[in-house]
């Protein structure tokens, strides 16, 4: 258990730099999920803190002390990586092994600590096995195993889960979240997959470019983006931001909170009539691509009986209003109520 | 229907037929024909093919000559084969950082081996020239003793070793680098992880996991040494004295310098097919269980 800092840290390749000067704190026993597109940094940030890919400036603290010249055996964290990186000439016993022989830890505690960990991941049967002879989501187990069975202060994950099927992954999804429970541990999760992110994250690391877009909860990320950019990297469709015409803001809605209806509706603060483009039915729910004036936005909604023209409406609290930046405008702001007039002036 | 199923199954033969065609005369017909031959009395100058039976492999085994060959080579390949391999697992590890120099110490190393190996032997004969070489004017240079190199028989298989050594380091490095390159980076950075130090990374991950090109490597070596013949023909004849006279040597001279003894000939020849097949055979057994095949 530990508490990890980033303090100003930066990441030059040559003349490319991916990350500069980026502060971040990962409490102890946290999961806390890195996200962003791919180049955005994750990655990088992970293999900083793991020390095999060490910052060119900036320090990493762990429980306060600077650990930026540690090699990576001495920082007491276990990483997993995407390819899960088993050593493939060594049976699963010895992979697991591996790392504490080399620390000297005796034989009889090896034992014992290898019973305990393969009996929670349920390998025990395959300790005897080459690992080219294990199916993907065992291998996973082993990448686990091999990274729990040091006891470490910080998992660090490398979007372990990205190498398996849909099925598997949900399940593994349940495990880890399971596992971060039991191991009251600091978990660091990288992932390019939202639904990871939101149903695993105590917290949410948003990056995009090297820099950090939004750090919150899952929820907060969701409900409460900062930026254009979190709004619309996170949900699936994605927030509809439209721009207000005549004025340099922009406003957003995600595609849940469109009311669909066949007739008008009262006392809807906008709303406007359009056409069907596209319609995906996903079983639970009913994706609609609709048209206006030229513009098209996405809806989600819970029924698939909508064909032809409808009636979309959303209530006044399901806005967002965004800057020329892209900030957010948050509705303590003193420009808030003329902007969101100006939405409700567009189309009745 | 039944001539469609003929066909489909004689089409694979037809593929195949070509190489083994070529298999068959050049290299299975040659080598019945040589057994054949180490149990017959013939010479390159008579007319008949006497049976023998195994008078020529008797007749071999008592001479020293010979022996003194059968020696030689396995001196020869016990050398070569333990330092290049040494070398090129070594070369291969220090070339395995990517860097600009490394690419071009890469291309540079590999060039000797496509040089034709008389013109190497040649080249190195002037460069061990004991009055003249350069060799021996850079050991004067720094003050260092000179060498007889190959005028001397304590010397001369040991310089024949360096170039053959010298020859082929660049190649054997190259397959083993391209072996290091196949192994992904995430194993070593795990490795770091489980605090793995350089020695036992080595031993424990890197070796193992060439584990196939360097058996290859062995194989190759050991066979390509047992053969040995341009650079001990054109440096040193077999001399001084008898001192670098190898097998392939020693048949050379006895079926077509003089001699003619084609039936002798033959029969070294065959011994040194055995001694190849045993050795070959010997490998797979004790090591082949080590290799790691992915």
């Amino acid at each position: 258990m530990a508490k990890i800092e980033l303090r100003n840290v930066s990441k030059r390749f040559g003349n490319t730099t991916v990350v500069e000067n980026l502060n971040l704190t990962i409490e102890d026993g946290e999961f806390a999920v890195l996200i962003g597109a791919s180049g955005c940094g994750k990655t990088t940030l992970l293999r900083m803190i793991a020390g095999i890919g060490p910052q060119s400036s900036g320090q990493v603290l762990m429980d306060g002390q600077d650990i930026s010249d540690l090699p990576p055996g001495k920082r007491d964290l276990a990483m997993v990586f995407q390819n899960y990186a088993i050593y493939p000439t060594m049976s699963v016993r010895g992979n697991i092994e591996y790392g504490l022989k080399n620390k000297k830890v005796p034989a009889a505690e090896r034992n014992r600590l290898i019973e305990e960990i393969s009996g929670i991941l349920g390998i025990t049967e395959y300790l005897d096995r080459r690992p080219s002879q294990l199916s993907g989501g065992q291998r996973q187990r082993v990448a686990l195993a091999r990274a729990m069975v040091k006891k470490p202060k910080v998992f660090l994950m490398d979007e372990p889960l990205s190498n398996l099927d849909a099925k598997l992954r949900s399940h593994m999804r349940v495990e880890l979240i399971e596992l971060h429970k039991k191991l009251k541990t600091t978990f660091v999760y990288v992932t390019h997959d939202q639904v990871e992110a939101m149903s695993m994250a105590d917290r949410i690391i948003l990056m995009d470019k090297g820099t950090i877009q939004q750090e919150d909860c899952p929820a907060e990320i969701y409900n409460n983006p900062c930026n254009r950019f979190t709004a619309q990297f996170i949900g699936s469709p994605q927030m509809n931001i439209l721009e207000i015409p005549g004025s340099e803001f922009s406003f957003g809605f995600r595609p849940e909170k469109i009311v669909l209806s066949e007739t008008e509706l009262p006392d809807k603060f906008l709303q406007t009539k359009g056409s069907i483009i596209t319609k995906e039915m996903l079983g639970s729910e009913t994706l609609y691509q609709l048209g206006f004036d030229g513009i098209s936005i996405m809806a989600k909604s819970l029924t698939d009986r909508f064909d032809d023209n409808v009636y979309f409406s959303l209530n006044r609290e399901d806005i967002l209003i965004f800057d020329k930046d892209g900030k957010r405008v948050y509705s303590s702001d003193s420009r808030f109520d003329s902007v969101l007039e100006k939405v409700g002036g567009m189309k009745k | 229907m039944k001539s469609d199923r003929l066909r489909e199954k004689c089409i694979p033969y037809l593929f195949v037929i070509p190489a083994m065609l070529f298999l068959v005369v050049f290299t299975l017909y040659p080598l019945i024909y040589m057994i054949y031959l180490s149990f017959t009395d013939w010479t390159l100058v008579s007319k008949t093919k006497n049976f023998v039976g195994f008078d020529n492999f008797e007749y071999i085994w008592q001479r020293a000559d010979f022996l003194n060959a059968l020696g030689n080579t396995f001196f020869y390949t016990f050398w070569t084969v333990l330092t290049l391999m040494i070398a090129s697992i070594l070369f291969a590890v220090w070339l395995h950082k990517d860097t600009r120099l490394n690419s071009f110490t890469r291309t540079a190393m590999f060039t000797p081996h496509v040089i034709a190996l008389l013109s190497v032997s040649m080249v190195w004969s002037w460069l061990m020239n004991e009055d003249t070489g350069l060799l021996n004017m850079l050991l004067q240079s720094v003050g260092l003793p000179t060498s007889r190199w190959l005028n001397s028989s304590d010397t001369a298989m040991g310089s024949i070793v360096l170039v053959s050594w010298w020859q082929s380091v660049g190649y054997y490095t190259l397959i083993i680098f391209a072996a290091l390159q196949g192994i992904p980076s995430e194993i070593y950075e795990a490795a770091d992880l489980d605090s793995a130090d350089p020695i036992n990374r080595f031993f424990r991950i890197t070796l193992p996991m060439i584990s196939p090109q360097v058996f290859l490597c062995l194989i190759t070596m050991t066979i390509g040494s047992f053969k040995v013949f341009e650079t001990i023909k054109v440096m040193t004849a077999g001399g001084p004295g008898k001192s670098t006279q190898v097998l392939v040597y020693y048949i050379y001279i006895t079926a077509f310098s003089m001699q003619f003894k084609i039936g002798i000939a033959s029969a070294a020849g065959t011994v040194l097919l055995i001694i190849v097949g045993l050795l070959t055979i010997l490998y797979f057994a004790f090591l082949s269980k080590k290799v790691f095949y992915q």
